[in-house]
């Protein structure tokens, strides 16, 4: 219960000496999962886990010292006030490292009810339903087509997580958050010719996934790639699936964080203000999205979460900002400190990250190219692209289109260009936007990308 | 820790309503690190971790618990739990008898938060000093202390100990508009004696160099021709485009290209590949492996014939095998899969100069930023991140923006010189979820032919 990590947060705090901190943060996470993974019409494996920890940031003369414990034993929780303490001793202090306050805030109220992250339906089902619906996802995917030979994962995932932030400037809040992932990888074969597809849905409770659409999905794309064949280099238009923007939104995210901008390791540096895409599309961190999976009422540090344009009209408006960061540069914080666990200190990251759609159908889209390429999925793209640079250098498979229909498929195909460049190329987006579970809540729609080169053989 | 006593009781309860074999995983872990970016130490953080992990198997079913807690009605709760799933024939317990120990002896202490951050200022200061173009540098120095029973109901009783060090230097270069970045790291399974054996500051002036390096760098060329891949990391390409693929759970689930090819000719006859988890001090290294059998070298091919898989007991006993030793798993909270360990090409005959000498016109590839591959395919695409031309076998100069992009049973077939110089660089490998320490390894090796994904023509 939300209640008792509250209790066990305000015991720990009781404990610190105002000897070994000027200023502390409690930050304390308990959650049960389930993970259950079908195959070959059995369950591989059904994991349950039961687990809870904290982490304390203290601030000492301007210095951070961070520790954690799985183990919320008192002599442990002792150990760990005493070990960030000493950690305290050892980090550079700065005028900056303060705990965040109410004129830090850019959201100055809690967005999000109680509620509003987690439904009460979640507990309505069994580890039986849940069973059930990773084994019958296996089988109707198989099901959708004859070319699909199996799956090489049918799977479902759930979490029940309670967060709770205190600190020493007045802070003190909890919520509550219900999650439910299912996701299959479907393996296609024709003769000699193996080829996957994967596809997923989410929501706050198992009735909220489709799986006829997941198989139908994941099916239609494991089979569209069977039989394809290299090209030659070629300078063509290409058409993005809104699960590849999705992907390529995912790398320029964290380059739009202060943290990166300000270490001199962002491509956006000093672009503020300046139309970065050709044509008017917006850019939105929205934390507080009822449907959101990276939704949240406060931070990682227990700053309220709002819904911020990054782009607005194709125009770079603000970077993401935690307290920190807004201090440095005169701003206040978007609330977006990030943090995955009481593992590490929060860092500075993207939430519910998503590109606004436009007004073509992917049918429109896809009938206005005269020849294109259909990108279906990419591989390589964190090895491949350097959001420092801006470079990327994708391998890409998908399907070949020759007035507006699709051709045939290809495959070992690479996309290479620049991340400014390729923002300048995009010339229309679809009206259907797809989000994807990653660091953070990734959205896109389809992407038409015009003149890029496509390296084949 | 806990005694035979207990652990009979628990695996007692565990297997109390059938199940062919239960296990319980206990590990207590205690890390500390320290990071340095823009001149600062940042951050100095600590952890502790201490729980247990319990898997029951059932028909083909796993069955999977774990609690942040050692206390034995706890367990005792979660093993009813993990049973109640189960109903079938008891199988008669073995009870574990004295454990059989493997203590690391480790010649230094873990180092204070201090002490790292002197390290750390000395790395920082060896990567500016290098070169005046050099704007950021950020380095993290983490240490980890384990302790780790493991026992199952056929009577295995395992204990050790380990120890892990791992520096990383991530350098970033700029001239005018140009970013470039250099990273490198220093890791083993050892304690802080490392350092004793090597200057941090050169593991500093690695990432300098290949920063400072690129800046010149002109776009890649795009097309096929023959590709170099300089020893140490450039075995990440075998791991992630073949590696995957010989862990035996890909096999059982039919989602590798090299099922059914043991005892055949997979490769071109200069190919020999290992994997060793028992090299003392490697970086994916272990004492035992984490179902509590020792680590083992494995030969996977032999002069180009495939001779085996990498395996846990599961897989081991689908395939009907003798396991490898190759179950690992990132913390109690996972359940165990087979993975690589110390995975590389072992050494061929030719001088590395003389290899280089060969190319008329071909790509030298010495860094990668990491890379991806579809285990049921075998395509991959690997980002080069420090790379050269070779012009009429010399080495020429830096390219950007390339990607290698294939297929990991092709390029077997296409290795046509393998080189004298064999050398190992760590890293980190993610599967289902859990991140596990790797070391990847080989000497010089030639492509005959490969496609490069650059941004010329």
């Amino acid at each position: 219960m939300a209640e008792k990590l509250m209790q066990i947060l305000k015991k720990t705090a009781s404990k610190i000496s105002a000897d070994q901190a000027d200023a502390y943060e409690i930050f304390g996470l308990s959650s049960t999962e389930t993970d259950i993974e079908a195959y070959d019409a059995h369950i591989e494996s059904l994991s349950f886990s039961d687990s809870s920890g904290m982490g304390i940031r203290i601030i000492k003369n301007g210095a951070v010292g961070y520790a954690f414990t799985s183990f919320l034993g008192e002599e442990k929780i002792m150990e760990c006030i005493q070990k960030a303490a000493v950690n305290a001793r050892a980090t550079t202090g700065e005028d900056l490292n303060l705990l965040p306050g109410q004129k830090d805030y850019l959201y100055k109220h809690r967005a999000l009810g109680p509620h509003a992250l987690y439904d009460e339906k979640f507990h309505h089902y069994s580890t039986e339903h849940k069973t059930d619906a990773a084994k019958k996802l296996e089988e109707i995917t198989i099901k959708k087509d004859k070319r699909i030979t199996g799956v090489s994962s049918a799977s479902y995932h759930d979490s029940d997580v309670k967060a709770a932030i205190i600190n020493s400037a007045g802070f003190s809040d909890h919520y509550r958050k219900s999650a439910c992932y299912m996701v299959v990888n479907a393996i296609a074969k024709q003769k000699e010719d193996t080829s996957t597809g994967y596809y997923f849905g989410f929501g706050k409770h198992m009735g909220q996934i489709c799986l006829e659409d997941i198989a139908a999905h994941a099916a239609k794309r494991s089979v569209a790639l069977l039989g394809a064949q290299k090209i030659q280099s070629k300078k063509v238009d290409i058409l993005l699936d809104p699960l590849v923007g999705s992907q390529f939104l995912g790398v320029i995210a964290d380059a739009l964080t202060a943290d990166s901008v300000q270490k001199g390791k962002s491509l956006f540096a000093d672009r503020v203000g300046e139309k970065l895409f050709s044509i008017d599309l917006d850019i939105y961190d929205d934390g507080t999205m009822a449907q959101g999976l990276a939704s949240a009422p406060f931070d990682g540090e227990g700053v309220y979460k709002g819904k911020t344009a990054v782009f607005a009209k194709g125009i770079l408006k603000t970077y993401l900002y935690n307290a920190y960061t807004a201090r440095k540069d005169g701003t206040q914080s978007t609330g977006n400190a990030s943090r995955f666990s009481y593992r590490s200190v929060p860092s500075v990251g993207v939430s519910n990250f998503y590109m606004s759609g436009g007004k073509d159908s992917f049918k429109t889209l896809l009938s206005g190219m005269h020849e294109g390429f259909y990108v279906m999925d990419i591989i390589g793209l964190h090895s491949g692209a350097n959001a420092v640079t801006g470079d990327i250098s994708v391998g890409a498979k998908g399907l070949w289109v020759k007035n507006g229909d699709f051709t045939h498929a290809v495959k070992e195909v690479t996309i290479a260009t620049n991340f400014l460049d390729f923002m300048k190329s995009i010339s229309k987006t679809g009206d259907t936007l797809t989000f994807i579970p990653s660091q953070g809540f990734i959205g896109s729609p389809a992407l038409l990308v015009k003149d890029m080169m496509v390296s084949g053989t | 820790m806990l005694d035979k006593k207990n652990i009979n009781k628990i695996i007692a309860v565990l297997m109390g309503s059938g199940g062919s074999f239960g296990e319980i995983y206990i590990q207590k872990n205690s890390s500390n690190s320290a990071r340095l970016e823009d001149g600062k130490v940042e951050n100095a953080t600590s952890g502790y971790d201490f729980g247990c992990g319990l898997r029951l198997w059932h028909g083909q079913s796993t069955f999977y618990a774990h609690i942040d807690s050692v206390d034995q009605q706890e367990l005792i709760h979660a093993a009813k739990i993990l049973r109640a799933a189960v109903n079938g024939d008891k199988k008669k317990v073995i009870e574990v008898q004295a454990c059989q120990k493997k203590a690391a002896r480790f010649s230094a202490e873990p180092i204070g938060a201090e002490k790292k951050k002197e390290l750390l200022v000395v790395v920082d200061k060896a990567c500016r000093d290098y070169h005046p173009h050099i704007v950021q540098v950020s380095a993290t120095l983490s240490d980890q202390q384990q302790d780790i029973q493991i026992a199952n109901s056929e009577g295995v009783f395992s204990c050790f100990n380990t120890q892990k060090v791992i520096l990383a230097v991530h350098a970033i270069a700029k001239k005018a508009a140009e970013i470039r970045t250099g990273y490198q790291s220093y890791a083993k399974t050892a304690g802080y004696e490392i350092f004793d054996q090597k200057d941090p500051a050169s593991i500093a002036l690695s990432a300098a160099r290949t920063a400072v390096n690129m800046l010149d760098a002109r776009g890649a060329p795009t097309g096929q021709m023959p590709v170099v891949i300089a020893p140490a990391f450039g075995g990440v390409i075998f791991h992630e485009a073949c590696g995957h693929g010989l862990e035996a759970d890909a096999v059982t689930k039919d989602a590798s290209v090299f099922k059914g090819k043991v005892g055949k000719k997979i490769g071109s006859d200069l190919v020999t590949v290992l994997d060793d988890g028992s090299m003392p001090g490697h970086w994916g290294s272990y004492g035992f492996d984490d179902e509590g059998f020792p680590p083992s070298k494995t030969m996977l091919i032999d002069k180009g014939y495939l001779c085996g898989y990498l395996s846990d007991l599961k897989s081991a006993r689908q395939l009907n095998i003798k396991q490898s030793g190759n179950a690992r798993r990132q913390s109690y909270r996972f359940i165990p899969y087979p993975r690589m360990s110390n995975t590389y090409i072992a050494n061929g005959a030719q001088d590395p100069k003389d290899i280089i000498g060969s190319v008329d016109r071909g790509i030298y590839a010495k860094e990668f930023a990491g890379g991806a591959v579809d285990p049921a395919t075998g395509d991959f695409v690997f980002g080069i991140s420090e790379g050269y031309m070779i012009e009429n076998g010399c080495m020429g100069p830096p390219i950007k923006g390339a990607s290698l992009i294939g297929n990991g049973p092709d390029i077997l077939q296409k290795i046509e010189a393998v080189g004298n110089d064999l050398d190992f660089a760590p890293g980190f490998c993610g599967k289902n979820g859990q991140s596990l320490a790797n070391e990847v390894g080989q000497p010089t090796v030639k492509v005959s032919k490969m496609t490069i994904g650059g941004t010329e023509v």
